[in-house]
Protein backbone atom coordinates (compact mmCIF):
# COMPACT_ATOMS: atom_id res chain seq x y z
CA UNK A 1 0.00 0.00 0.00
CA UNK A 2 1.05 3.30 -1.01
CA UNK A 3 2.25 5.41 1.80
CA UNK A 4 2.30 8.76 1.54
CA UNK A 5 5.15 11.03 2.78
CA UNK A 6 3.82 13.93 4.20
CA UNK A 7 5.98 16.57 3.73
CA UNK A 8 4.65 19.32 5.21
CA UNK A 9 5.99 22.29 5.00
CA UNK A 10 4.39 24.41 8.31
CA UNK A 11 4.88 27.38 8.13
CA UNK A 12 3.78 28.92 11.25
CA UNK A 13 2.87 32.00 11.14
CA UNK A 14 1.36 34.03 14.15
CA UNK A 15 -0.87 36.35 13.34
CA UNK A 16 -1.39 39.74 15.52
CA UNK A 17 -4.27 39.90 17.77
CA UNK A 18 -6.31 42.01 15.46
CA UNK A 19 -4.39 41.76 12.53
CA UNK A 20 -6.26 40.51 8.86
CA UNK A 21 -6.20 37.23 7.79
CA UNK A 22 -3.91 35.62 5.07
CA UNK A 23 -5.58 35.41 1.55
CA UNK A 24 -5.50 32.04 0.78
CA UNK A 25 -7.80 32.14 -2.38
CA UNK A 26 -4.52 31.32 -4.83
CA UNK A 27 -4.31 27.86 -3.15
CA UNK A 28 -7.97 27.00 -4.32
CA UNK A 29 -7.06 25.78 -8.23
CA UNK A 30 -4.90 23.31 -6.09
CA UNK A 31 -8.03 21.16 -4.72
CA UNK A 32 -8.89 19.85 -7.99
CA UNK A 33 -5.61 18.15 -8.18
CA UNK A 34 -5.36 16.95 -4.77
CA UNK A 35 -6.21 13.47 -3.96
CA UNK A 36 -7.73 14.82 -0.66
CA UNK A 37 -8.71 18.30 0.77
CA UNK A 38 -9.30 19.89 3.90
CA UNK A 39 -10.73 23.30 3.88
CA UNK A 40 -11.62 24.52 7.57
CA UNK A 41 -12.40 28.37 7.44
CA UNK A 42 -13.76 29.36 11.04
CA UNK A 43 -14.30 32.83 11.46
CA UNK A 44 -16.14 35.73 13.37
CA UNK A 45 -19.19 34.50 14.75
CA UNK A 46 -19.06 30.76 13.24
CA UNK A 47 -15.90 30.37 15.56
CA UNK A 48 -17.63 31.78 18.30
CA UNK A 49 -20.91 29.33 17.58
CA UNK A 50 -18.18 26.35 16.92
CA UNK A 51 -16.98 27.40 20.40
CA UNK A 52 -20.50 27.30 22.21
CA UNK A 53 -20.71 23.37 21.56
CA UNK A 54 -17.53 22.28 23.28
CA UNK A 55 -17.55 20.59 26.56
CA UNK A 56 -16.52 21.20 29.73
CA UNK A 57 -16.49 18.50 30.97
CA UNK A 58 -14.02 17.25 28.42
CA UNK A 59 -10.64 17.93 29.11
CA UNK A 60 -9.40 18.42 25.58
CA UNK A 61 -12.20 20.36 24.79
CA UNK A 62 -11.70 22.44 27.05
CA UNK A 63 -8.55 23.78 26.70
CA UNK A 64 -9.46 24.13 23.37
CA UNK A 65 -12.53 26.22 24.16
CA UNK A 66 -10.11 28.07 26.65
CA UNK A 67 -7.46 28.32 23.44
CA UNK A 68 -9.94 29.66 21.22
CA UNK A 69 -11.82 33.11 23.37
CA UNK A 70 -9.52 35.35 21.98
CA UNK A 71 -9.34 34.12 18.02
CA UNK A 72 -10.88 36.19 15.08
CA UNK A 73 -10.26 33.05 12.72
CA UNK A 74 -8.84 29.39 12.09
CA UNK A 75 -8.20 28.54 8.61
CA UNK A 76 -6.53 25.37 7.39
CA UNK A 77 -5.71 24.13 4.07
CA UNK A 78 -4.45 20.89 3.50
CA UNK A 79 -3.63 19.09 0.12
CA UNK A 80 -2.63 15.57 -0.54
CA UNK A 81 -1.47 14.70 -3.57
CA UNK A 82 -1.15 11.40 -5.50
CA UNK A 83 2.22 12.07 -6.97
CA UNK A 84 4.54 14.78 -6.08
CA UNK A 85 5.05 18.16 -8.87
CA UNK A 86 1.60 18.49 -8.87
CA UNK A 87 2.61 22.01 -6.71
CA UNK A 88 5.22 24.16 -7.00
CA UNK A 89 6.90 27.20 -5.29
CA UNK A 90 4.95 29.62 -7.08
CA UNK A 91 1.70 28.39 -5.91
CA UNK A 92 3.20 29.50 -2.73
CA UNK A 93 4.80 32.70 -3.66
CA UNK A 94 1.63 34.64 -3.43
CA UNK A 95 1.21 33.46 0.60
CA UNK A 96 5.23 34.03 1.28
CA UNK A 97 4.82 37.48 -0.53
CA UNK A 98 2.27 37.93 2.14
CA UNK A 99 4.38 37.03 5.11
CA UNK A 100 7.47 39.32 3.88
CA UNK A 101 5.44 41.94 5.67
CA UNK A 102 5.06 42.40 9.51
CA UNK A 103 5.61 38.99 10.44
CA UNK A 104 8.45 37.29 11.59
CA UNK A 105 9.84 33.76 10.92
CA UNK A 106 10.13 31.99 14.34
CA UNK A 107 11.65 28.81 13.22
CA UNK A 108 12.55 27.05 9.78
CA UNK A 109 13.22 23.43 9.46
CA UNK A 110 14.52 21.83 6.50
CA UNK A 111 14.96 18.32 6.09
CA UNK A 112 16.73 17.01 3.33
CA UNK A 113 15.92 13.52 4.09
CA UNK A 114 12.69 13.82 4.54
CA UNK A 115 12.43 16.84 2.17
CA UNK A 116 9.95 18.26 4.52
CA UNK A 117 10.26 22.09 4.77
CA UNK A 118 8.60 23.64 8.22
CA UNK A 119 8.38 27.04 8.86
CA UNK A 120 6.95 28.82 11.57
CA UNK A 121 6.19 32.70 11.67
CA UNK A 122 4.42 34.76 14.09
CA UNK A 123 3.24 38.45 13.59
CA UNK A 124 4.84 40.85 15.83
CA UNK A 125 1.95 42.56 17.46
CA UNK A 126 3.97 43.85 20.85
CA UNK A 127 2.32 41.86 23.20
CA UNK A 128 3.01 39.37 25.31
CA UNK A 129 2.00 36.57 23.29
CA UNK A 130 1.77 36.61 19.76
CA UNK A 131 -1.31 37.68 18.21
CA UNK A 132 -1.58 35.17 14.83
CA UNK A 133 0.07 32.32 13.55
CA UNK A 134 0.63 30.73 10.73
CA UNK A 135 2.04 27.24 9.43
CA UNK A 136 2.99 26.43 6.02
CA UNK A 137 4.15 22.54 5.81
CA UNK A 138 5.27 21.54 2.50
CA UNK A 139 6.54 18.22 0.90
CA UNK A 140 6.70 16.62 -2.63
CA UNK A 141 3.08 14.86 -1.92
CA UNK A 142 1.19 17.39 0.99
CA UNK A 143 0.59 20.88 1.65
CA UNK A 144 -0.69 22.17 4.65
CA UNK A 145 -1.32 25.91 5.33
CA UNK A 146 -2.60 26.92 9.11
CA UNK A 147 -3.66 30.37 9.26
CA UNK A 148 -4.82 31.67 12.96
CA UNK A 149 -5.84 35.07 13.97
CA UNK A 150 -5.89 36.17 17.31
CA UNK A 151 -3.94 36.13 20.65
CA UNK A 152 -3.08 31.83 20.77
CA UNK A 153 -0.64 30.51 23.24
CA UNK A 154 1.63 28.26 21.19
CA UNK A 155 2.18 26.22 24.47
CA UNK A 156 -0.94 25.56 24.68
CA UNK A 157 -1.74 24.81 21.07
CA UNK A 158 1.52 22.71 20.76
CA UNK A 159 0.42 20.43 23.66
CA UNK A 160 -3.00 20.09 22.05
CA UNK A 161 -1.64 19.27 18.78
CA UNK A 162 1.14 16.57 20.48
CA UNK A 163 0.18 13.46 21.22
CA UNK A 164 -0.12 14.10 24.82
CA UNK A 165 -2.50 11.40 26.25
CA UNK A 166 -2.97 9.63 22.86
CA UNK A 167 -1.25 6.07 22.37
CA UNK A 168 1.52 5.50 19.55
CA UNK A 169 -0.49 3.92 16.73
CA UNK A 170 1.30 0.92 15.12
CA UNK A 171 1.05 2.36 11.38
CA UNK A 172 1.98 -1.37 9.86
CA UNK A 173 -0.59 -3.47 8.13
CA UNK A 174 -3.14 -4.45 10.88
CA UNK A 175 -3.30 -7.69 12.18
CA UNK A 176 -6.49 -9.31 13.69
CA UNK A 177 -6.14 -9.11 17.41
CA UNK A 178 -8.43 -11.64 18.42
CA UNK A 179 -7.34 -15.69 17.36
CA UNK A 180 -10.49 -16.45 16.00
CA UNK A 181 -10.51 -12.83 14.38
CA UNK A 182 -12.39 -12.75 10.81
CA UNK A 183 -9.69 -13.00 7.92
CA UNK A 184 -11.72 -10.47 5.96
CA UNK A 185 -8.94 -7.83 5.74
CA UNK A 186 -5.51 -7.75 4.90
CA UNK B 1 1.55 -0.84 20.58
CA UNK B 2 -1.95 -0.87 19.59
CA UNK B 3 -2.82 -1.75 15.89
CA UNK B 4 -5.50 0.33 14.22
CA UNK B 5 -8.46 -2.26 14.27
CA UNK B 6 -7.69 -1.94 17.93
CA UNK B 7 -7.94 1.16 18.08
CA UNK B 8 -10.71 1.63 15.98
CA UNK B 9 -12.92 -0.88 18.25
CA UNK B 10 -11.89 2.10 21.13
CA UNK B 11 -13.35 4.31 18.93
CA UNK B 12 -15.86 3.04 17.61
CA UNK B 13 -17.08 1.52 21.21
CA UNK B 14 -21.30 1.43 21.57
CA UNK B 15 -22.39 4.56 23.38
CA UNK B 16 -25.63 5.12 25.38
CA UNK B 17 -27.67 8.22 24.03
CA UNK B 18 -29.18 10.59 26.47
CA UNK B 19 -30.65 9.15 29.78
CA UNK B 20 -34.42 10.42 28.60
CA UNK B 21 -34.20 8.65 24.95
CA UNK B 22 -36.42 5.83 25.78
CA UNK B 23 -39.33 8.47 27.14
CA UNK B 24 -38.70 10.05 24.14
CA UNK B 25 -39.92 7.77 21.85
CA UNK B 26 -42.21 6.51 24.03
CA UNK B 27 -43.68 9.89 24.00
CA UNK B 28 -43.50 10.32 20.39
CA UNK B 29 -45.52 7.15 19.73
CA UNK B 30 -48.12 8.38 22.76
CA UNK B 31 -48.77 11.56 20.63
CA UNK B 32 -52.47 11.38 19.45
CA UNK B 33 -52.34 11.79 15.87
CA UNK B 34 -53.37 15.20 14.52
CA UNK B 35 -57.02 14.93 13.72
CA UNK B 36 -57.84 14.28 10.22
CA UNK B 37 -59.66 16.80 8.38
CA UNK B 38 -62.97 15.19 8.24
CA UNK B 39 -62.63 14.66 12.08
CA UNK B 40 -62.06 18.36 12.16
CA UNK B 41 -65.41 18.94 10.09
CA UNK B 42 -67.62 16.45 11.76
CA UNK B 43 -67.24 18.20 14.50
CA UNK B 44 -68.17 21.49 13.21
CA UNK B 45 -71.59 20.25 11.49
CA UNK B 46 -72.74 18.77 15.24
CA UNK B 47 -75.02 20.90 17.41
CA UNK B 48 -72.67 23.50 19.27
CA UNK B 49 -69.32 22.71 20.41
CA UNK B 50 -67.33 25.66 20.13
CA UNK B 51 -64.85 24.45 22.77
CA UNK B 52 -64.27 21.30 20.79
CA UNK B 53 -63.89 23.38 17.66
CA UNK B 54 -61.61 25.66 19.91
CA UNK B 55 -59.34 23.30 21.00
CA UNK B 56 -58.98 21.25 18.03
CA UNK B 57 -58.56 24.26 16.07
CA UNK B 58 -55.93 25.33 18.71
CA UNK B 59 -53.80 21.75 18.39
CA UNK B 60 -53.70 22.18 14.59
CA UNK B 61 -52.09 24.90 14.62
CA UNK B 62 -50.06 24.21 18.32
CA UNK B 63 -48.42 21.46 17.32
CA UNK B 64 -47.64 21.83 13.82
CA UNK B 65 -45.73 24.95 15.73
CA UNK B 66 -44.13 23.24 18.17
CA UNK B 67 -42.65 20.45 15.71
CA UNK B 68 -41.05 22.76 13.93
CA UNK B 69 -39.73 24.63 16.75
CA UNK B 70 -37.98 21.19 18.06
CA UNK B 71 -36.92 20.39 14.47
CA UNK B 72 -35.11 23.93 13.94
CA UNK B 73 -33.53 23.61 17.59
CA UNK B 74 -32.34 20.04 16.63
CA UNK B 75 -31.03 21.21 13.17
CA UNK B 76 -29.38 24.49 14.59
CA UNK B 77 -27.76 21.70 17.39
CA UNK B 78 -26.53 19.52 14.47
CA UNK B 79 -24.88 22.52 13.23
CA UNK B 80 -22.95 23.14 16.08
CA UNK B 81 -21.94 20.19 16.52
CA UNK B 82 -20.61 19.99 12.89
CA UNK B 83 -18.82 23.36 13.43
CA UNK B 84 -17.84 22.14 16.62
CA UNK B 85 -15.81 18.85 14.89
CA UNK B 86 -13.99 21.12 12.34
CA UNK B 87 -12.82 23.41 14.67
CA UNK B 88 -11.59 20.45 16.63
CA UNK B 89 -9.81 19.17 13.71
CA UNK B 90 -8.81 22.78 12.68
CA UNK B 91 -7.15 23.25 16.23
CA UNK B 92 -5.49 19.60 16.47
CA UNK B 93 -3.87 19.88 12.83
CA UNK B 94 -2.56 23.44 13.70
CA UNK B 95 -1.02 21.82 17.14
CA UNK B 96 0.06 18.91 15.26
CA UNK B 97 2.47 21.22 12.63
CA UNK B 98 3.96 23.03 15.64
CA UNK B 99 4.81 19.90 17.93
CA UNK B 100 6.55 18.22 15.05
CA UNK B 101 8.42 21.26 14.21
CA UNK B 102 9.02 22.28 17.95
CA UNK B 103 10.25 18.66 18.30
CA UNK B 104 12.45 19.22 15.08
CA UNK B 105 13.77 22.09 16.55
CA UNK B 106 14.54 20.41 20.35
CA UNK B 107 16.37 17.72 17.98
CA UNK B 108 18.71 19.90 16.37
CA UNK B 109 18.78 22.54 19.13
CA UNK B 110 18.92 24.89 16.37
CA UNK B 111 15.70 27.48 15.41
CA UNK B 112 16.50 27.42 11.99
CA UNK B 113 17.95 24.07 11.39
CA UNK B 114 18.54 21.92 8.34
CA UNK B 115 18.94 17.88 8.50
CA UNK C 1 -37.56 -15.68 24.49
CA UNK C 2 -40.67 -17.27 24.39
CA UNK C 3 -42.24 -14.72 25.88
CA UNK C 4 -40.38 -12.25 23.86
CA UNK C 5 -42.40 -14.01 20.42
CA UNK C 6 -45.66 -14.01 22.39
CA UNK C 7 -44.94 -10.22 22.92
CA UNK C 8 -44.62 -9.55 19.09
CA UNK C 9 -47.39 -11.55 18.20
CA UNK C 10 -50.08 -9.95 19.95
CA UNK C 11 -49.46 -6.63 18.91
CA UNK C 12 -52.67 -5.88 17.20
CA UNK C 13 -53.47 -2.28 15.59
CA UNK C 14 -55.40 -0.62 18.38
CA UNK C 15 -53.05 -2.82 21.08
CA UNK C 16 -49.98 0.11 20.76
CA UNK C 17 -51.06 1.12 24.47
CA UNK C 18 -50.85 -2.37 25.55
CA UNK C 19 -47.84 -3.39 24.18
CA UNK C 20 -45.36 -0.12 25.46
CA UNK C 21 -44.29 -0.81 28.39
CA UNK C 22 -43.26 -4.05 26.83
CA UNK C 23 -41.64 -1.92 23.88
CA UNK C 24 -39.99 0.15 26.22
CA UNK C 25 -37.95 -2.50 27.19
CA UNK C 26 -37.02 -3.26 23.95
CA UNK C 27 -36.19 0.18 23.33
CA UNK C 28 -34.01 0.25 26.25
CA UNK C 29 -32.18 -2.94 25.39
CA UNK C 30 -31.04 -1.92 21.87
CA UNK C 31 -31.32 2.03 22.14
CA UNK C 32 -27.24 2.00 22.69
CA UNK C 33 -26.27 0.01 19.22
CA UNK C 34 -28.85 2.28 17.31
CA UNK C 35 -27.38 5.53 18.54
CA UNK C 36 -23.76 4.66 18.23
CA UNK C 37 -24.95 3.14 14.85
CA UNK C 38 -25.81 6.31 14.06
CA UNK C 39 -23.65 8.49 16.03
CA UNK C 40 -20.40 6.74 14.43
CA UNK C 41 -22.24 6.82 11.16
CA UNK C 42 -22.99 10.89 10.95
CA UNK C 43 -20.70 12.08 13.60
CA UNK C 44 -23.51 14.28 14.81
CA UNK C 45 -25.28 14.08 17.96
CA UNK C 46 -28.36 15.83 17.07
CA UNK C 47 -28.80 13.84 14.12
CA UNK C 48 -28.27 10.76 15.55
CA UNK C 49 -30.91 11.07 17.89
CA UNK C 50 -33.38 11.75 15.68
CA UNK C 51 -32.00 8.73 13.22
CA UNK C 52 -32.41 6.87 16.31
CA UNK C 53 -35.82 7.63 17.17
CA UNK C 54 -37.17 7.36 13.56
CA UNK C 55 -35.61 3.73 13.55
CA UNK C 56 -37.34 2.79 16.70
CA UNK C 57 -40.59 4.68 15.35
CA UNK C 58 -40.19 2.50 12.34
CA UNK C 59 -39.47 -0.35 14.32
CA UNK C 60 -42.68 0.08 16.46
CA UNK C 61 -44.81 -0.19 12.50
CA UNK C 62 -43.17 -3.27 11.63
CA UNK C 63 -43.63 -4.86 15.39
CA UNK C 64 -45.35 -7.83 14.01
CA UNK C 65 -43.08 -8.82 11.28
CA UNK C 66 -39.94 -9.30 14.14
CA UNK C 67 -39.95 -13.15 14.29
CA UNK C 68 -36.84 -13.12 17.39
CA UNK C 69 -34.53 -11.55 18.92
CA UNK C 70 -31.79 -12.29 16.32
CA UNK C 71 -34.05 -10.91 13.56
CA UNK C 72 -34.65 -7.94 15.78
CA UNK C 73 -31.44 -7.10 16.04
CA UNK C 74 -30.56 -8.24 12.56
CA UNK C 75 -33.48 -5.51 11.43
CA UNK C 76 -32.39 -2.80 13.79
CA UNK C 77 -28.50 -2.62 12.05
CA UNK C 78 -29.91 -2.95 8.71
CA UNK C 79 -33.15 -0.13 8.73
CA UNK C 80 -30.29 2.23 10.64
CA UNK C 81 -27.03 1.50 8.26
CA UNK C 82 -30.11 1.71 5.39
CA UNK C 83 -31.35 5.39 7.53
CA UNK C 84 -27.72 6.65 7.44
CA UNK C 85 -26.81 6.10 4.06
CA UNK C 86 -29.66 8.01 2.87
CA UNK C 87 -29.00 10.86 5.01
CA UNK C 88 -25.87 11.52 4.22
CA UNK C 89 -26.93 11.32 0.82
CA UNK C 90 -29.56 13.97 1.58
CA UNK C 91 -27.84 16.46 3.71
CA UNK C 92 -27.04 20.10 2.81
CA UNK C 93 -24.11 22.03 3.56
CA UNK C 94 -23.91 24.02 6.74
CA UNK C 95 -26.53 26.84 6.82
CA UNK C 96 -25.74 30.55 8.89
CA UNK C 97 -27.17 30.56 11.93
CA UNK C 98 -27.31 33.59 14.34
CA UNK C 99 -26.14 33.27 17.87
CA UNK C 100 -29.17 34.12 19.29
CA UNK C 101 -30.71 31.18 17.83
CA UNK C 102 -28.52 28.90 19.71
CA UNK C 103 -30.16 26.81 22.51
CA UNK C 104 -27.56 24.96 25.05
CA UNK C 105 -26.42 21.88 24.07
CA UNK C 106 -28.18 19.30 25.92
CA UNK C 107 -26.28 16.13 24.75
CA UNK C 108 -23.69 15.42 27.00
CA UNK C 109 -20.19 14.44 25.01
CA UNK C 110 -18.27 11.74 26.86
CA UNK C 111 -15.20 12.87 28.80
CA UNK C 112 -11.74 12.43 29.10
CA UNK C 113 -12.53 11.04 25.64
CA UNK C 114 -8.25 10.75 23.78
CA UNK C 115 -7.54 13.03 20.57
CA UNK C 116 -6.62 9.83 18.64
CA UNK C 117 -10.43 7.70 19.32
CA UNK C 118 -12.18 11.14 18.35
CA UNK C 119 -9.86 11.90 15.23
CA UNK C 120 -10.42 8.35 14.17
CA UNK C 121 -13.78 7.83 14.63
CA UNK C 122 -13.92 11.55 12.33
CA UNK C 123 -12.07 9.88 10.00
CA UNK C 124 -14.21 7.04 9.91
CA UNK C 125 -17.12 9.72 9.56
CA UNK C 126 -15.66 10.68 6.55
CA UNK C 127 -15.36 8.01 5.02
CA UNK C 128 -17.92 7.10 1.61
CA UNK C 129 -21.20 5.84 2.94
CA UNK C 130 -20.99 2.12 2.25
CA UNK C 131 -17.41 1.81 2.94
CA UNK C 132 -18.33 3.98 6.38
CA UNK C 133 -21.13 1.80 7.46
CA UNK C 134 -18.79 -1.55 5.74
CA UNK C 135 -16.63 0.06 9.16
CA UNK C 136 -18.97 0.76 11.65
CA UNK C 137 -20.73 -2.13 11.29
CA UNK C 138 -17.38 -4.51 11.73
CA UNK C 139 -15.41 -2.60 14.73
CA UNK C 140 -18.63 -1.40 16.29
CA UNK C 141 -20.86 -4.16 16.16
CA UNK C 142 -17.87 -6.49 15.72
CA UNK C 143 -19.82 -8.44 12.63
CA UNK C 144 -18.28 -10.97 10.01
CA UNK C 145 -18.09 -9.64 6.36
CA UNK C 146 -20.78 -12.14 5.55
CA UNK C 147 -23.37 -10.89 7.89
CA UNK C 148 -22.43 -7.04 6.92
CA UNK C 149 -23.12 -8.35 3.47
CA UNK C 150 -26.01 -9.48 4.71
CA UNK C 151 -27.35 -6.38 6.47
CA UNK C 152 -26.09 -3.92 3.95
CA UNK C 153 -27.75 -6.34 1.14
CA UNK C 154 -24.06 -6.46 -0.84
CA UNK C 155 -22.02 -9.35 -1.58
CA UNK C 156 -19.19 -10.37 0.30
CA UNK C 157 -16.40 -9.50 -1.94
CA UNK C 158 -17.36 -5.72 -1.62
CA UNK C 159 -17.52 -6.01 1.69
CA UNK C 160 -14.35 -7.60 2.45
CA UNK C 161 -13.14 -4.48 -0.60
CA UNK C 162 -14.63 -1.89 1.66
CA UNK C 163 -13.06 -3.00 4.26
CA UNK C 164 -9.18 -3.32 3.24
CA UNK C 165 -9.51 0.06 1.29
CA UNK C 166 -10.84 1.79 4.10
CA UNK C 167 -8.30 0.56 6.98
CA UNK C 168 -5.44 1.92 3.89
CA UNK C 169 -6.94 5.12 3.61
CA UNK C 170 -7.56 5.44 7.90
CA UNK C 171 -4.16 4.39 8.13
CA UNK C 172 -2.60 6.84 5.70
CA UNK C 173 -4.95 9.87 6.77
CA UNK C 174 -4.38 9.24 10.50
CA UNK C 175 -0.62 9.14 10.29
CA UNK C 176 -0.95 12.55 8.60
CA UNK C 177 -2.81 13.91 10.54
CA UNK C 178 -1.01 13.16 13.81
CA UNK C 179 2.04 14.50 11.70
CA UNK C 180 3.51 10.69 12.47
CA UNK C 181 5.97 10.65 9.10
CA UNK C 182 5.70 6.47 7.85
CA UNK C 183 8.63 5.63 6.53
Amino acid sequence: MKILKVLTVCVLVSAAAYGQALDLKNLEKLSDKAKNVTDITLDGSLLKFAAKFLSNDDPDQAKVKKLVAELKGIYVRTYEFESEGEYTESDLAPIRSQLRSGWSRIVGVHSKKERDNTEIYLKSAGAAEPGGLAIVCANPTELVVVNIVGKIDLDELSELGGNLGVPKLDLEKSKPSKPESKKDND
Amino acid sequence: MSNLEDELRRALRREEPPADFADRVLAQLNQPAAPSWWERFSVLMKPPRLQWVAVTLMVSILLPTAALRYRREQQIRAEGERAKEQLLIAVHVAGSRLHHAQRKVLESGRMETRL
Amino acid sequence: MGGFAVRVQEVPERAAQVALPAFADIVREHQGMVYSLAWHFLHDRALAEEMAQEVFMELHRHLADIQSPEHLVFWLRKVASRRCIDQTRRRAFWPKFGLDEVPEPVAKTRSSDPMLSRTLAKLVASLPEKARAVVVLRYQEDLDPSDIAQVLDMPVGTVKSHLQRSLGMLRDKLARTTGEIAI
